[in-house]
């Protein structure tokens, strides 16, 4: 079907100014966070399930591949339509739907910024504890197709961990409830095999989450390291004691001098690295672990640890790290941002390591990562306009993840596979772990509409796997 | 025998030896049908190759752990062969500084925490009959108890998987680090499963630091309403309780003699704490007030005693020799629904005469009501209880499903109730998995 005819059709079912085509509006939607771009045919703002379902139909029947959008926050071109389509623009599904206080849910719809809700519930002394540093322009959508993480997953888990139901619309328009305000609804967890799914299962078009009380208290402390390995000896010290702090989170010099520079939190910047680490929770002993960890540091060789006296020195610390992405991108044209994930106590020889990947390809690389998941995130800087330094960039990225492999780790905790890594899926799984992973695919995505062309190597390529 | 059944025989001794294979089922007979032949591989390798040659012979296998939730599913279509885990417990990895330890499908979960306990760390999942109930076996049937409040379920708690597809392929799923979206998360497809997929060989779960202090607040009250209230009080307070389980006379009856509570008839609110000596200690004063505050009657236990506490209280609804003719509902409601849910199953079952214990996993919204029919009894009203109590909970967004039930029973109604649109889905996914239809067939959701 031609692009005019298409749009066409797609103008009947959603109305005239909710279809997109010319070639500004498409530029716009032709890249995301990551590196790669492709041009959509079309892009559809839909207002509701229906929409999508009536949008999804249409496409079916003309064999139309289709991307929802979010944010576009994504770091592996998860909403590059990489076979062309329409892409959905979900922003306008930006509704909180529920909260039920009693139950500790709400129903939110995908187009709502994390952030949103965050304010949305605290006034009723309520949170949702996934956090992702994007939080600001990430939507709930984005959040459950990545599974995202953030700096609280460490004691609260993932997006995964956090939703309880969905409502999704198939690729051939089919509307299906999944999962619900009750807990363990019979049958196989969809929802939570499609939380991670990248978009490639389909639309989800509400979302149940959990909800808990906001924390009765929280400290939160900087501790300042003049060896990047002592900071990360910290981490599993804290851990050892049987502790377990919300957040550890690490930044290096480099992305210390970055944040500085753009946003000025008082970060120290003759140091070597800082963890920031929080504890919440019932406010009676608070102090005493507080205490507890800052003596912690102090043993394993902090040079100074800064308690945050009141919310207002808290949340320069915070702006800091969730800045810690945007600062960076300030002093580079172009950054890649590697999500290897290892396990904690190897984490000083992965650093290392990465050091030394730096070296032998002459990059610049910054780590700002989740220290206590032991997920990092280096950050290779370079300039997108310089082909050779481009590959050398994903030479050195994916030296990176084999190393992470190598220490028993995995090639993403959190930034999802998308195009960016589909190469490295055959350094953690075998043939024959993709082929049950495609079955899965198949099972939801039939026509292989939703999102196609993402997360898996090419057939050809996965058959001399192994 | 079969002809076909007895070269599969053959086979299967060749594969795993003669002794590791018996002919006599009786012991492991789902719902009342006997196996043909039930075989203990004692590798993982060797499960693979059992199942691939149940495949070629198209046998229809039910995977077995400790046999636990094996009283809950339809009846299966077919069983030829039921292929036991028992000799798959060994420790495959164990890494205490990095909270996580990976073991076989067959390890008891009551072994693993020992094990672990050594090292001061526990998986915080506590199903009844810890001592039987196989880690495969809780991943497969999705099992869980009190625990859940604060710390989950099993999808929590996996981080990674080996499992044998129903052609004997083997893949695994997620790894050993606790944040994993490299491909889709296929251990949630596998976790509540209940063997219609494939075997599980191998689990690797996270662990938690062992807390410094334990206590159980046991509160007693006259009337339900009280407990209700006092439960509602403490969810919508700061307290973190690890546990909150609502326990309706007759149940709390059960634990009088191991617990000591003061009156009988009563109804009984019984909250977990951990953590701190500071925390706990508040969090125990809090709650002793809010109890009072009501009329009721509390008494708090510690440390070891907490944790005996917690044993007979997971266990109640078990007993020595549960009586063949129980019926076990689990009704699964919103979090705010779940008293209301425990006193209608309670008077329901009242006005019937059935004799009836019913539970809560107060704070997670889950209901356990074992009803027996008394003597006069027909099955037709203890039916009719089920399936109005399935109405009610299906009413407010939730599910009945049975955990145990005489097959009988079964035929009247449905184990797992009436499948929602998605399942156009879950059978597509069987069918790519186990397209000949040869584990655990019928077992599941909608005879799945
Ligand atoms: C500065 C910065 C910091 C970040 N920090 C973190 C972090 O701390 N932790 C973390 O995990 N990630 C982080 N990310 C990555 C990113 O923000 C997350 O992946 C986020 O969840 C994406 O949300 P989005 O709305 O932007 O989704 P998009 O980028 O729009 O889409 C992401 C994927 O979701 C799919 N999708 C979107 N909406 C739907 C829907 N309704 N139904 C089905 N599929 C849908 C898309 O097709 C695409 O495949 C960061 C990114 C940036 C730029």
């Amino acid at each position: 079907m031609s692009n005019k005819v298409l749009v066409q059709e797609l103008r009947r079912v959603v109305g005239e100014a909710n279809v997109v085509d010319s070639d500004v509006h498409l530029q716009l939607y032709q890249y995301d966070a990551y590196l790669e771009e492709r041009r959509p045919d079309a892009v559809v703002f839909v207002h509701s399930t229906e929409e999508v379902s009536r949008v999804l139909k249409l496409c079916h029947a003309h064999g139309v591949p289709s991307v929802p959008r979010g944010g576009g926050t994504n770091l592996s071109g998860g909403t590059i339509p990489f076979k062309g389509g329409v892409v959905l623009e979900m922003i306008r599904m930006n509704r909180l739907l529920e909260v039920d206080k009693g139950s500790l849910r709400a129903r939110v719809q995908p187009g709502m910024f994390n952030l949103e809700l965050g304010q949305a519930l605290a006034p009723l002394g309520y949170q949702y504890l996934p956090d992702p540093a994007s939080q600001k322009a990430a939507t709930l959508g984005g959040n459950v197709a990545e599974n995202s993480g953030g700096p609280h997953c460490f004691k609260y888990g993932v997006t995964t961990n956090h939703v309880v139901g969905m409502t999704v619309v198939l690729s051939d328009g089919e509307i299906v409830e999944l999962g619900g305000m009750a807990p363990d609804t019979p049958g196989y967890d969809l929802t939570g095999v499609f939380v991670g799914s990248e978009g490639t299962f389909g639309v989800c078009t509400e979302v149940v989450v959990r909800i808990v009380r906001l924390a009765e208290g929280v400290k939160t402390m900087l501790a300042i390291y003049d060896s990047i390995e002592k900071g990360s000896e910290t981490v599993s010290a804290i851990v050892a004691a049987g502790m377990v702090p919300a957040t550890l989170e690490m930044m290096d010099q480099l992305v210390i001098h970055a944040v500085e520079k753009s946003l000025a939190c008082g970060l120290p910047l003759d140091c070597a690295t800082v963890l920031i680490i929080e504890v919440d929770g019932l406010k009676d002993d608070l102090e005493e672990q507080t205490e507890a960890i800052v003596r912690l540091c102090m043993e394993h060789g902090a040079r100074e640890v800064r308690v945050a006296k009141d919310e207002a020195e808290r949340a320069l610390l915070w702006a800091g790290r969730r800045g810690a992405f945007g600062a960076v991108a300030r002093i580079t044209p172009s950054y890649l941002v590697c999500d290897g994930t290892v396990p904690r106590t190897t984490l000083p020889l992965v650093l290392k390591k990465v050091a030394e990947v730096g070296e032998k390809y002459d990059l610049k690389i910054p780590n700002v990562f989740h220290a206590g998941d032991g997920n990092l995130h280096p950050l290779i800087l370079f300039d997108w306009r310089d082909a050779e330094q481009k590959a050398r960039v994903m030479k050195a990225g994916m030296e990176i993840l084999e190393l992470c492999v190598q220490l028993g780790g995995t090639i993403s905790g959190e930034h999802g596979v998308g195009l960016e890594k589909m190469d490295a899926m055959h350094l953690i799984l075998s043939a024959d772990d993709i082929q049950a992973q495609l079955k899965v695919k198949r099972a939801f995505d039939p026509a292989d509409l939703a999102n196609p062309g993402k997360i898996f190597p090419a057939v050809q390529e996965v058959s001399h796997v192994q | 025998m079969s002809s076909d059944l007895a070269a599969l025989r053959e086979r299967l001794e060749a594969l795993v030896g003669a002794g590791n294979l018996t002919v006599d089922g009786a012991a492991y007979a789902v719902d009342g049908m006997v196996p043909a032949l039930v075989v203990r591989p004692g590798t993982q390798h060797e499960v693979a190759e059992v199942v691939a040659a149940c495949a070629e012979a198209r046998a229809a296998l039910v995977p077995w752990g400790g046999g636990t939730a094996m009283a809950m599913g339809n009846p299966p279509r077919r069983l030829e062969v039921v292929v036991s885990l028992e000799r798959l417990d060994r420790v495959v990895e164990f890494d205490p500084d990095n909270l996580c330890i990976t073991v076989e499908a067959g390890m008891p979960l009551g072994r693993l925490q020992a094990l672990v306990a050594e090292r001061q760390e526990r998986l915080p999942l506590d199903p009844p009959d810890a001592d039987r109930v196989t880690l495969g076996g809780l991943v497969a049937a999705n099992q869980s108890g009190p625990c859940r409040l604060l710390h989950g379920t099993a999808r929590d708690w996996v981080l990674g998987l080996r499992v044998v597809l129903p052609d004997g392929t083997r893949i695994h799923c997620g790894g050993r680090v606790i944040k994993n979206v490299s491909g889709y998360d296929m251990n949630k497809l596998f976790i509540q499963s209940f063997g219609t997929l494939g075997i599980i060989t191998e689990v690797t779960v996270k662990l938690l630091p062992m807390p410094v202090c334990r206590a159980t607040v046991l509160g007693a009250f006259t009337g339900f309403a009280e407990a209700a209230a006092v439960l509602a009080e403490v969810q919508a307070s700061f307290l973190l309780p690890e546990a909150l389980e609502l326990l309706d006379p007759a149940a709390a009856d059960l634990l009088q003699p191991v617990l000591g509570l003061d009156s009988r008839g009563t109804f009984a609110l019984a909250a977990g704490f951990s953590g701190s000596q500071s925390t706990v200690d508040r969090q125990v004063r809090d709650l002793e007030a809010m109890v009072a505050s009501r009329g009721g009657h509390a008494r708090t236990f510690r440390e070891a005693e907490s944790d005996r506490a917690w044993t007979a209280i997971t266990n109640v609804q078990g007993g020595a020799a549960p009586d063949p003719r129980r019926v076990v509902c689990q009704l699964a409601v919103p979090i705010a629904r779940t008293a209301g849910m425990l006193d209608s199953a309670r008077t329901r079952a009242a006005a019937q005469g059935l004799a009836a214990t019913v539970t809560a996993h107060a704070g997670s919204g889950l209901v356990c009501a074992a009803l027996l029919p008394g003597d006069d009894l027909t099955e037709a009203g203890l039916a009719a209880v089920t399936e109005a109590l399935r109405e009610e909970a299906v009413g407010i967004g939730g599910s009945l499903v049975l955990l145990q039930a005489p097959p009988r029973f079964k035929a009247r109604v449905e184990a797992w109730g009436k499948p929602g649109p998605s399942f156009a889905i879950m059978r597509r996914i069987k069918a790519e998995f186990d397209p000949q239809d040869l584990c655990s067939p019928g077992r599941f959701l909608g005879g799945m």
